[in-house]
């Protein structure tokens, strides 16, 4: 096949001010070991670490005594990073979510959300108790609604409530497919389908939707922080159901409001994530039981930019590998912060965009896909054949760009940063030629093979288990051996403990649908949820709402200093 | 007919080094001489001259069990005196050296018994009785399969396999485990693989020219080597391999 020569690499301007002053194609150079000194933000960190150590009498951060016996880091270049496409250059350690509050609201804002149906209780409120349900009252019960949710009562004496400041992200919206049953809602409670959403991925969420008018909901960023995921249903189920009893005047304690109840707690409810197995100790809305095709959902970056699937792609690489692997893997199920560096790899100095757009290229020129204008007319065949084609192609491009580029390789240091990226360029180009999930997937392996023979080297030990047996599931679709794409998840058996997978996995189901137009990947209620221009984070640019954590202006939601002395 | 085997495909340079560093039918050039007690420094598990310590009373005397497997497989003789399993890591740089992860384990595999390889990007591990593991460990760093300024020995800290060289030509080591000699232009470990330094430095030669590394090199890299993909026939073996797997998983019963 022939080569496809891109005249100016995406990356190469990150690279030029990563190493300042070399020649980032040059094979050598000299390690001056400058220490930690090197780096801004460690000697903030010492700086720190000191005051902390004096003012709690025990102890902190002491990397020239404790690093390795005294040596410290940096005896590298501690470089800085790009996040990818921003233009905005950060530490390292600025991309830790720990350290990035817009990193922890991206979760925090998916923790604390479920959609609940309204027609079940109105059905209830009509047919079992003969109340009217009209334009008025539905409105009156989201006025009632957004003052019970963050944590008001409405109906009882003398009720401790929340303070309105602390829980000033916390909120109800709702949305329908019904244009008629839309224009009735007040505009401030209304997720508006039509302006949110460009004019044919407008029209086919609302044929999806119908005329059921759902909840948007998210409970107070500080309640999910301080309980968990399982609590967001829950809370919001409670704060429902006396919202009913206030706005419908019902009896507190009649039989019909256990319909109400189980209505917003079962029937009704959706959650982003599933409830987990006992072995993973959690519950529902927790990153282990979300769906790859409900992730791509809830990045919108598709809405915003609908002839760029490839950027639709890379923001919920971007978006996934800091959930999945900084918070998921590299918090919940492990500790530290090593898996830090897997997912940064994926979304800083534009080598992944680099890699992808040479992916775009080739489909277009090659195989004809229009990819900046999404449609399923053009998509090409999923053979395998074809799926090889352009899964070797765009694999072995990657592999030469950092054989070519040292300091490429530099950046991306570990094999398994290396394996995620070119797997995840070669998955993103083949689900976005072919519109199919499982082919991206299918790709992806196959890089994964390539890149293990051409190399004699992968990943860590993990990447034996998942991409060498991973050829083999990608279209098998029977029960405990596969999944079509979209429908596996953070849980999925061989996906469960492996960093450096799940983001770019949901990015590729993600991209099957970009690439064709669709307005959604999994579920069309998750889409128009995350859609809401009042959620904290803004889930169509994951990447600068990083940058600006990164660089700390980003301002989250659930903060105390309301409530704790002044510093 | 007896079985063949043909350690793998491809028809460039690379792809015949892996043959041969994998066939324990074929010699490997020895390009250096290491004393025992100098491997033994190296690895850092025990003084030299010192008893092996070990994990379990001989075999002798743990009264086994009857059993058919024990008496066919026949006990490491470190098995044999319960030794510790213990191990000697390698780092091996991108920039041709003439080793790297997979291949190891796979050569390991192949010519030595009672190995337990590990395999990762920036590193590989072999684990072994230590008795035993001495003698694999003084043919891994006494041959071709290590130079001395691409190949690292380090138990920890591995940092380097795909960091540009330093001004000598040498793999990055965060712990300077290795210096370059410039009186001797020889590479000298100053301290052992976990990087606790050495009384004395051991010195490992000269680090091999770029004309002798690219001639004995197993990575592809077509930044002056060979590129992966005019290895064609390997390309295309990893496609089969990777469609067969495929369709396997999808209709299992064609």
């Amino acid at each position: 096949m022939a080569k496809i020569e891109r005249a100016q690499k995406l990356f190469l301007k990150s690279l030029k001010e990563k190493f300042a002053g070399e020649d980032i194609a040059a094979g050598k150079t000299v390690y001056k070991r400058l220490g930690l000194a090197q780096s801004p933000r460690k000697r903030e960190f010492i700086k720190e670490g000191q005051a902390v150590a004096l003012a709690r009498g025990i102890s902190a951060y002491d990397p020239v005594r404790c690093h390795l016996g005294g040596i410290p880091l940096g005896q590298r270049q501690l470089t800085s990073y790009e996040v990818s496409t921003t233009g905005v250059f950060v530490e390292g350690d600025d991309l830790h979510f720990v350290n990035n509050a817009a990193m922890q609201q991206m979760w925090d804002d998916i923790r604390r959300t479920v959609i609940v149906s309204m027609d079940l209780a109105h059905q209830t409120l009509q047919k079992r108790l003969g109340k009217e349900v009209t334009p008025e009252t539905i409105n009156e019960f989201l006025h009632v609604l957004n003052h019970a949710m963050p944590g008001a009562a409405v109906v009882q004496e003398h009720m401790v409530e929340t303070h309105p400041a602390l829980t000033d992200d916390c909120y109800v919206k709702v949305f329908t497919g019904d244009d008629e049953m839309a224009d009735s809602i007040e505009p401030q409670f209304l997720i508006n389908v039509n302006k949110l959403f460009p004019a044919k991925q407008a029209e086919q969420l609302k044929a999806a939707v119908g005329k059921s008018l759902w909840q948007a909901i998210h409970i107070p960023t500080t309640v999910s922080r301080i309980c968990d995921g399982g609590t967001s249903s829950r809370w919001s189920a409670m704060q429902l159901g006396m919202s009913f009893i206030a706005a419908y005047h019902m009896c507190a304690g009649e039989a019909a409001v256990a319909d109400l109840a189980f209505a917003a707690k079962h029937a009704g409810l959706i959650e982003m994530a599933n409830l987990l197995p006992a072995r993973r100790a959690r519950g529902p809305n927790e990153p282990g039981g979300l769906k790859f095709g409900a992730f791509s959902d809830m990045i919108q970056t598709d809405r915003k930019y609908p002839h760029d699937p490839a950027k639709a792609g890379l923001e919920v690489v971007a978006a996934g590998t800091m959930l999945f692997d900084q918070i998921w893997l590299g918090s919940y199920m492990s500790g530290g912060v090593g898996f830090t560096q897997y997912a940064t790899a994926a979304y800083t100095d534009n080598i992944l965009d680099e890699f992808t757009y040479y992916g775009m290229d080739l489909i277009k020129s090659k195989y004809k896909v229009d990819w900046k204008n999404p449609s399923p007319k053009d998509k090409i065949k999923a053979t395998q054949d074809i799926v090889n084609e352009i899964s070797t192609e765009v694999a072995l491009n990657a592999m030469e760009n950092y054989e070519m580029f040292p300091t490429a390789l530099e950046d991306h240091f570990g094999g398994s940063q290396r394996a995620s990226v070119i797997a995840a360029c070669t998955g993103l180009t083949t689900a976005i030629a072919t519109g199919n999930s499982n082919a991206g997937l299918n790709g992806w392996y196959l890089a994964m093979l390539l890149h293990k023979e051409g190399w004699s080297r992968l990943g860590f030990f993990g990447y034996d288990l998942q991409d060498q047996c991973g050829s083999a599931n990608s279209l098998a679709i029977r029960p405990d051996e596969g999944c079509i794409g979209e429908l596996r998840g953070a849980n999925y058996p061989n996906y469960a403990m492996n960093v450096g997978h799940q983001g770019e996995y949901a990015a590729i189901c993600g991209a099957a649908h970009f690439s064709r137009g669709d307005a959604w990947s999994l579920d069309p209620r998750i889409k128009i949820c995350f859609a809401d221009p009042s959620l904290v984070f803004d889930f169509s640019e994951p990447r600068k709402e990083f940058a600006r954590g990164a660089i700390r202006e980003f301002m989250p939601a659930g903060e105390r200093s309301l409530i704790i002395p002044a510093r | 007919m007896a079985y063949k085997p043909q350690f793998g495909p491809g028809t460039t340079a690379v792809a015949e080094n892996r043959r041969k560093f994998m066939n324990p039918g074929y010699k490997l050039q020895k390009i250096r001489d290491v004393t025992d007690e100098d491997v033994v420094l190296l690895m850092g598990h025990r003084a030299p001259g010192s008893a092996y310590p070990t994990a379990h009373p001989p075999l002798a005397e743990a009264g086994e069990p009857k059993c058919p497997i024990r008496k066919i497989v026949v006990p490491l003789d470190g098995a044999k005196a319960g030794d510790r399993v213990r191990y000697i890591q390698f780092t091996d740089s991108m920039w041709f050296a003439p080793c790297h992860p997979y291949l190891r384990s796979y050569l390991e595999s192949w010519r030595y018994r009672g190995v337990d390889p590990g395999t990762l990007s920036g590193r590989q591990i072999v684990e072994c009785r230590e008795r035993d593991l001495e003698k694999v460990a003084k043919e891994l760093v006494e041959t071709e399969l290590l130079d001395a300024a691409r190949t690292g020995i380090r138990g920890a800290t591995v940092h380097g396999h795909s960091l540009r060289l330093d001004e000598n030509g040498m793999m990055f080591d965060m712990l300077q485990r290795r210096i370059f000699d410039v009186k001797s232009k020889t590479v000298k470990y100053v301290k052992n693989q976990i990087g606790e330094p050495l009384d004395k430095s051991i010195d490992l030669g000269k680090p091999m020219d770029d004309k002798w590394l690219k001639a004995h090199t197993t990575i592809y890299n077509m930044n002056g080597g060979t590129a992966f993909r005019d290895d064609k026939e390997y390309v295309e073996w990893v496609q089969r391999v990777h469609s067969l797997r495929t369709k396997y998983g999808f209709m299992p019963m064609e």
